[in-house]
C-alpha cells in the first residue's frame, strides 16, 4: 500500500496544475517544490497565452496574479543600426483572452496556494533526491535517505529535469534541446510603461525580435514584455551557435540588446532590479522523451513540451494543459488500480488529442527554421536595405520595390531560388 | 550595466555545505574551448592564471553549464533545501 | 531522562528583500518575504545537536500571524518535535517588553523546561531584549551571545563571543541561552520530517489560553514609547584614486578631518 496517490515533483504551472486536478479529484497528493517560496527558482519569457487557469480556479480572473493582458503584439528585426516592425493591435485580444503577461514569483505561490486549497499536501525548500524504483517500476521517490511511496510519480521539473535524466527517463540535453534564457525585470512607473506603449488600464505589449545584430555568427531572439510596473526583456540564445563562436558571452548578449538604439530608449530611466537566467526548451517535437512508464509520467518543460517559432514563445499553456491531462489519466488509473505503463499510456493519448501534441507535430522541424542564418542574418539586412532603398532621396531615379529586392539579395549573395526555398519552408512550417 | 553588479541584484540563500554543482580539474585542464566560460550566464566559470575557476555561490541553476560542457567535466545536482539563488520576480 | 528544550523563533522579512525606498527614504518591506530569522535557525540547530546526543524533545515556539505556521513546519522538518504557534490580534504591535510577557507566559504553559534556546537578535528589529526578558520572567539564569552550548550532567556549559576574546560559562539548568548569527550551519528538513510535521500539525495558543488579560499584550501592554525616527546622514564617497606617493598627505588629511583617529581604542 503507498502512502500516496500520487507524488508531484514540482510545482511550476505543470506540477501545480496536475497536484490541482488529483486534489480535486479526491487523490491523495503530495507536491514537492524546490524553491521556497515557490516560484523563486522559477524564470519565464512572461506571457501565459489561453485560458488554462480557468481550467485549475474558477475565480482565476480575479486572484490571479496577472499583470497585465496582451493587447499588442510585435515582431521585430533588429539590424545594427536599423529596427523593422510588425505591429498586431487588437480589442479581440482582451475579449477572447488571448494571453497574460505573469511573473513566476507571483504565479506559482498562488498556483501552489490553489494546490493546497484544494487538499494536496504541499511541501516546499525540499528537493527530491531521485526516484524509488521496484522491479524497474517507479514507485515512489527518494529524499535525504528516506523513501516516500505512491502509486505514481508525476515528473514536472522544468527545463533543467535532472531526477528524470538522473534516473535514466531522459537524455540529457543536448545543444539542440536548449536554448540559454537570460532577463532583466526592469522597474519603471505603472503611467511611464502605459505612455511609452500606448497602452490604457491594464492592456499590455509584447514583442518577440530577432537580434541581427550580434556578431560572430552567435543567432539570439530577444523578447520585451510590459508587466504592471515593471519590464521584462530577455534573449533566448542558440546553444549551438554560442559554442560554434566560443567568443561571445552569454551575459553580454543581454546587454547588447538592453542598449540598442531602439531598445534602450524603452528603458530609459528605469531600475534593472532583477537579472535571471534558465534553460529554455527548443528541441520541439524532436526533443520530447517518452512520456509515461510504469508508474511515472512526465509533464510541462521536463517533457520538452515548449514552442516557439518567432512570433510567439509559448510554454506555460503546454505545462497547465500537460499536468491536468497527467491527473486526469491518474485518476482513470487509479479508478482501475493500475498503473502500469499500459494504463498511464492514456496520458499521451490524452495529450494526442489535445492542441499539446497536435502543435508539436503540426510544428515538427520549426526549430530548424527559426534557428538559421537566413532568419538571424540575410533576412534582416536585406529587409533593411530594401527600405534603405525606399526612402533615401539620392537625387537619382527611384528603383521599384522589386528591383531593390533582388538587388539586396544578389548583394548578400542570395539565389533567388534558395530565398523562393527557404520562404516556402518557413510558411510551411509555421 | 556589468554581469557582477546584475548579479549583486540577487538573492541568495548560500548552502555553506553542499556544493551542487563539481568540476573534474583534470579534465578542465586539458579543455581545448572552455566553452563553460562563455555560455555561464551568471560568469560562475572564468579562467584565472591559465586555470579555470569555478564558484557555486553565483550560482543561479540554468543547467545551462552542464549542456555547454561537452568534455563530462561538470556534475550537476540540485541545489538542497531551498538554497541556491531566490527570485523575487522570474 | 529525556531534556526538555524550548526553541523561540520569529519569522521576519528576508533581508535581502528589504530596500529603502529612493523616494520617502522608508524601509520598503513590501517584497519582502517571511524567512525564519537567521540567528533562530542557529538556536534551532544547537538544540537539535544536543538531541543528537543526548535524549531531548525540541517544541519550537514563535508568536505571529498564522502564516508564521510555515516557519514552524520548516523547524520540524529538521528535527523539531512540537511547533506551537502563538496567535492573536491581540498580540499586535507588541514591544520587546510585551513580547517577553507573552512568551514567558506560552513557556509557562508548556511546563517544565531545562533549556531554553533563542537566536540573540533579530534581523527586523535587533534589540536583543526578548531573549533576555523571557530569562528575566521565568527567573532563569542566561547566557547570551553564544556560540555553541553542551549539555553536562545538570548544567550546560557555552561559549560566548566576545569582543576580546572566548568566554566560556558553566550554569545549571534551567537555563536561556541565545545564540549568535552564524554559530553553526542549520541543517536543511527532510520531505519525511515535513510529512509528519504537516500530518501532526502545530498547536496554536491565545491570549485566553495564555491567561493574559488583554491591557498586557499588544500594544496595550508596551511601554515603549517611539519619539521620533530619522534616517542617518549618507556619507559621501570620495572615490578618488591615489597614488603611492599621495598616500602619506591623504593619510595627513584623514587624520585632520577626524576620519583617523590614533592611538588604541581603550584611550579614545
Amino acid at each position: 500500500m503507498s502512502e500516496f496517490d500520487a507524488i508531484v515533483v514540482g510545482g511550476g504551472p505543470a506540477g501545480a496544475s496536475a497536484a490541482i486536478k488529483l486534489a480535486q479529484n479526491n487523490m491523495n497528493v503530495l507536491l514537492v517544490e524546490r524553491g521556497d517560496p515557490p516560484g523563486s527558482k522559477n524564470v519565464s519569457g512572461g506571457v501565459l497565452w489561453g485560458t488554462g487557469l480557468g481550467e485549475l480556479s474558477d475565480d482565476w480572473e480575479k486572484t490571479a496574479p496577472l499583470e497585465r493582458y496582451l493587447e499588442s503584439k510585435s515582431v521585430a528585426f533588429l539590424t545594427e543600426k536599423s529596427k523593422i516592425n510588425i505591429d498586431f493591435s487588437t480589442k479581440n485580444f482582451e475579449e477572447q483572452k488571448t494571453g497574460y503577461t505573469v511573473l513566476r514569483a507571483k504565479l506559482d505561490p498562488w498556483l501552489v496556494k490553489k494546490a493546497r486549497e484544494a487538499g494536496a499536501m504541499v511541501v516546499t525548500g525540499v528537493t527530491v533526491d531521485r526516484l524509488s524504483k521496484k522491479d524497474g517500476k517507479v514507485v515512489g521517490v527518494i529524499q535525504d535517505g528516506d523513501e516516500i511511496t505512491a502509486d505514481a510519480v508525476i515528473l514536472a521539473e522544468g527545463a533543467n529535469p535532472r531526477v528524470a535524466i538522473d534516473s535514466g527517463l531522459r537524455e540529457p540535453l543536448k545543444d539542440h534541446d536548449v536554448a540559454i534564457g537570460v532577463k532583466e525585470v526592469i522597474k519603471l512607473p505603472e503611467k511611464t510603461i502605459n505612455e511609452r506603449f500606448n497602452l490604457r488600464g491594464k492592456a499590455g505589449y509584447a514583442c518577440e525580435y530577432v537580434l541581427g545584430f550580434l556578431k560572430d555568427g552567435v543567432e539570439a531572439g530577444g523578447f520585451l514584455y510590459t508587466n504592471k510596473d515593471s519590464i521584462s526583456i530577455g534573449a533566448v540564445i542558440s546553444m549551438k551557435h554560442l559554442r560554434q563562436s566560443n567568443q561571445v558571452y552569454s551575459f553580454d548578449i543581454m546587454e547588447e540588446f538592453a542598449s540598442h538604439p531602439f531598445i534602450a530608449p524603452l528603458l530609459e530611466e528605469g531600475r534593472v532590479d532583477e537579472y535571471s537566467a534558465h534553460l529554455v526548451q527548443e528541441g520541439g517535437l524532436s526533443s520530447i522523451p517518452k512520456l509515461y512508464g510504469d508508474g511515472y509520467m512526465i509533464a510541462g518543460d521536463a517533457a520538452g513540451f515548449s514552442f516557439s517559432n518567432g512570433l510567439v514563445l509559448q510554454g506555460m499553456n503546454y505545462a497547465i494543459s500537460s499536468g491536468i491531462s497527467a491527473a486526469e489519466a491518474l485518476v482513470e488509473a487509479k479508478q482501475k488500480s493500475d498503473f502500469s505503463s499500459a494504463s498511464l499510456s492514456r496520458y499521451q493519448q490524452k495529450l494526442e488529442e489535445s492542441y499539446v501534441m497536435k502543435d508539436m507535430r503540426t510544428f515538427k522541424g520549426i526549430e530548424n527554421v527559426t534557428w538559421s542564418k537566413m532568419i538571424h542574418k540575410t533576412f534582416p539586412s536585406m529587409l533593411e536595405n530594401v527600405m534603405m532603398g525606399l526612402f533615401k532621396e539620392e537625387g537619382k531615379p527611384k528603383k521599384h520595390m522589386m528591383q531593390l529586392v533582388l538587388d539586396s539579395m544578389s548583394s548578400s549573395k542570395i539565389k533567388s531560388k534558395d530565398m523562393l526555398l527557404q520562404g516556402y519552408r518557413m510558411l510551411r512550417r509555421m | 550595466m556589468k554581469i557582477e553588479e546584475r548579479l549583486s541584484l540577487l538573492n541568495y540563500k548560500t548552502d555553506k555545505s553542499y556544493e551542487h554543482i563539481t568540476v573534474n580539474p583534470n579534465i578542465c585542464e586539458e579543455c581545448p574551448d572552455h566553452f563553460c566560460t562563455f555560455a555561464c550566464p551568471a560568469k560562475c566559470y572564468t579562467i584565472i592564471e591559465g586555470k579555470l575557476n569555478f564558484k557555486y555561490e553565483d550560482c543561479v541553476e540554468c543547467g545551462t553549464c552542464a549542456v555547454a560542457c561537452s568534455h563530462g567535466s561538470v556534475s550537476w545536482t540540485n541545489t538542497k533545501g531551498g538554497h541556491g539563488v531566490k527570485y523575487k520576480y522570474g | 531522562m529525556v531534556l526538555d528544550i524550548i526553541v523561540m523563533i520569529k519569522q521576519v522579512p528576508d533581508a535581502e528583500e528589504i530596500f529603502i525606498d529612493p523616494v520617502k527614504f522608508t524601509l520598503n518591506r513590501s517584497q519582502a518575504r517571511g524567512v525564519i530569522n537567521p540567528a533562530d535557525e542557529n538556536a534551532l540547530e544547537a538544540a537539535l545537536m544536543i538531541k543528537d546526543k543526548t535524549p531531548a524533545k525540541i517544541t519550537v515556539i514563535t508568536m505571529g500571524p498564522p502564516a508564521a505556521e510555515s516557519a514552524l513546519l520548516e523547524c520540524m522538518g529538521r528535527g523539531a518535535d512540537r511547533g506551537i504557534l502563538i496567535t492573536d490580534r491581540a498580540f499586535a504591535a507588541a514591544d520587546t517588553y510585551a513580547t517577553s510577557l507573552t512568551l514567558a507566559a506560552a513557556v509557562k504553559k508548556i511546563g517544565r523546561f531545562d533549556l531554553i534556546l533563542a537566536g540573540e537578535s533579530t534581523t527586523d528589529s535587533g534589540t536583543g531584549h526578548v531573549g533576555p526578558g523571557v530569562a528575566e520572567f521565568m527567573q532563569a539564569d542566561q547566557v547570551t551571545y553564544s556560540t555553541s552550548v553542551k549539555i553536562e550532567g545538570d548544567t550546560i556549559i557555552a561559549e560566548r563571543e566576545l569582543e576580546h576574546g572566548i568566554e566560556v560559562v558553566q550554569t545549571p539548568m534551567p537555563a536561556l541561552v541565545t545564540m549568535l548569527i552564524n554559530a553553526n550551519i542549520p541543517r536543511r528538513s527532510s520531505l519525511r520530517r515535513r510529512i509528519d510535521a504537516m500530518r501532526k500539525g502545530i498547536e496554536t495558543m491565545d491570549h485566553e489560553s495564555l491567561g493574559l488579560p488583554p491591557e498586557w499584550v499588544g500594544i496595550k501592554g508596551s511601554p515603549t514609547i517611539v519619539g521620533s525616527l530619522k534616517i542617518p546622514e549618507e556619507k559621501k564617497r570620495l572615490n578618488k584614486t591615489i597614488t603611492l606617493e599621495e598616500i602619506p598627505e591623504m593619510v595627513k588629511e584623514l587624520i585632520e578631518n577626524k576620519a583617523i583617529v590614533l592611538g588604541d581604542d581603550e584611550d579614545a
